[in-house]
């Protein structure tokens, strides 16, 4: 922990020196430096792989920029896949761990970066107009807040904010510091609590990992849900953090995260969650499948496949397959469901649609954690017969402390948004009022009270809002400290877990 | 190209969405109106408009060198049309 963050001082160190550099080339340099030392810090070999990834992408992308034709990009391709199936897939069916390729070791952050060579493949190929230096293709494909876990950027965006005189902006910075905040909260507070629970073996890590078995129904659910969130205050704490990061320093990266679990419907999940692979998936994969042929049955065979691609490119295991051909599978069913949705009339109010259709969404997205996080495909077989055997629901293997705590963040997680999203309505509603010198008090008498009630309310939170640090900052601190004293009272060997999505 | 024949494809790809996207004839679609960052429509939809857009154009368009962004508006959608396709044999 200390040698990481040692690595992190001295990236941002280099980083803070580069920006107050004019020259471009003396700026992207340091930039290139600093991201280097920071990834040098996770293996000096790892570091090999990625400037031969780098230099590799660069001349196939020079080779495309001459001539963008179908047989160029393939062989980049062909080579990016190579490069990637060597340190990461290679390793692993090579179960006997014996010979060089059983000792290969994948470069942290591989799946990721190699996405962004790729990126830049196809989009040279579909004759975008890119042409970075060198010094910039580097940079981009190492850019060390994402070099480890992604969101996986691409060219188009990087490239201009690259080549931006880079400025001091006091909004990016507190917007910047405010998202890092928001993701260590996420992070050590709410994923810990999750994963490693309040006292030894409550969490929903020792929830999965237990031997014994004879999981109950309902411990299944809670187990798939707790799971969900726990890799959701994760990888979305992740993301604000290195987007966070990046905008201290005015560079704005893709978003990765959208409140996915309120989607309605698993197609808008996917536009939600880990939406910088879901979208390069979508663009680079599914698009380009799917226009092939003109069958009504094609796009839904394409709709498996992508989504198998994207449960393969976590890892070379069955789990990850089924989960990918289980939401490849949904989507189909919710696109047949579509279809047949315009041919009969459902008599039921859209608030009830509504509210059916999250539940179907948020049930069934959570049940297909069961797969992304069983030790194999086996646990996952016997934890599902739980969940469809309705004498399975009678009995509970799990500790009380469990549902408490997963329960608790599970609806307090919802609670705050509701709030936020009834404020939101009651601004828009009240907005004139709140805006008016006069205050809530000179119009209350035209109103109910109720709404004076909410516009002195809107007033407040204004206020708060604009002096977040007043009370965002203290109020985290003593919420990290109470409850690392709470995990500490109960003598838990809790440490703090690395980020979940580093090992893909 | 002749600029009714390019107005007439360009309502027969407002009368598909209208019809076949959206699914509601109350709703106005306009050429420069954004239906991809608006989440009007989504992947799937993105994949019947480009084959619609190869019927109307008589063109063949390479799904490989369009992404999302190029299909935001009725208006770029003819233009990468343009910009990527082919004649059909």
């Amino acid at each position: 922990m200390i040698q990481t963050l040692l690595w992190v001082l001295v990236a941002t160190l280099l980083w803070v020196v580069a920006w107050t550099r004019r020259s471009s080339n003396a700026r992207h340099s340091l930039l290139l430096l600093g991201s280097y030392v920071f990834y040098a810090g996770w293996g000096i070999g790892f570091l090999a792989v990625l400037v031969a990834s780098s230099l590799l992408n660069y001349a196939c992308g020079l080779a495309l920029r001459r001539k963008p034709t179908l047989v160029r990009l393939w062989v980049g391709v062909g080579l990016n896949v190579l490069l990637l199936g060597l340190f990461k897939y290679l390793p692993p069916a090579l179960s006997s761990g014996s010979g060089f390729l059983g000792h290969i070791v994948m470069p942290v952050g591989m799946s990721f970066w190699t996405f962004q060579g790729l990126s830049y493949l196809f989009d040279l190929y579909r004759e975008e107009e890119l042409d970075p230096s060198l010094l910039e293709f580097c940079l981009y494909m190492a850019f060390w807040p994402t070099v480890l876990a992604g969101p996986v950027c691409r060219l188009p965006n990087m490239l201009p904010q690259f080549r931006r005189a880079p400025v001091w902006d006091r909004d990016d910075i507190s917007t910047g510091f405010s998202r890092i905040v928001l993701g260590v909260f996420m992070k050590i507070v709410l994923a810990q609590l999750l994963g490693a629970g309040l006292t030894r073996g409550a969490g929903v890590a020792a929830g999965f990992d237990q031997t014994r078995g004879g999981w109950g129904g309902l411990d299944v659910w809670l187990l798939a849900v707790g799971f969900g969130f726990q890799l959701f205050f994760d990888f979305a704490g992740y993301s604000h953090m290195v987007i966070g990061i990046a905008r201290v320093f005015g560079i704005r990266l893709e978003e990765n995260f959208d409140r996915p679990y309120f989607s309605l419907t698993p197609s808008v999940f996917w536009t939600r969650w880990h939406m910088s692979l879901s979208f390069w998936i979508r663009d680079y994969v599914f698009l380009p499948l799917a226009a092939m042929r003109r069958e009504v049955w094609w796009p839904y065979v394409v709709f498996v496949l992508s989504m198998t691609l994207f449960g393969l490119w976590h890892a070379a295991k069955l789990t990850f397959i089924l989960w990918g051909v289980y939401h490849g599978l949904l989507l189909v069913v919710h696109r047949v469901g579509q279809k047949l949705k315009r041919r009969i009339s459902v008599p039921w109010a859209d608030p009830v649609r509504g509210l059916l259709s999250w539940c179907a969404t948020f049930s069934l997205v959570s049940l297909g954690w069961i797969f992304f996080r069983a030790t194999d495909a086996g646990q996952a077989a016997v934890m599902l017969r739980a969940v469809v055997t309705p004498s399975q629901y009678g009995h509970s293997v799990l500790p009380g402390d469990s549902y408490v705590v997963v329960c608790l963040v599970v609806i307090a997680y919802f609670a705050y948004h509701g709030v936020v999203a009834i404020l939101a309505a009651a601004k828009a509603r009240y907005g004139e009022e709140v805006a008016g010198d006069a205050g809530a008090f000179g119009t209350a008498s035209k109103m109910t009270t109720f709404g004076a009630a909410t516009i002195v309310a809107v007033k407040a939170l204004d206020f708060f809002g604009e002096r977040l640090w007043w009370w965002a900052a203290p109020t985290i601190a003593v919420l990290m400290v109470s409850i690392g004293a709470a995990i500490l009272r109960h003598n838990a060997a809790i440490s703090v877990t690395p980020f979940m999505y580093t090992v893909f | 190209m002749n600029g009714d024949k390019r107005a007439q494809q360009v309502q027969q790809i407002i009368d598909y969405l209208v019809r076949e996207v959206v699914g509601r004839s109350e709703v106005r679609i306009s050429a420069d109106m954004p239906l991809v960052s608006s989440g009007l429509i989504d992947s799937m939809a993105l994949v019947n408009i480009l084959l619609k857009l190869e019927d109307v154009t008589h063109m063949r368009i390479p799904a490989g060198k369009v992404q999302p962004k190029d299909m935001d508006t009725v208006d770029l959608m003819f233009a990468t049309a343009q910009r990527v396709g082919k004649p059909r044999k």
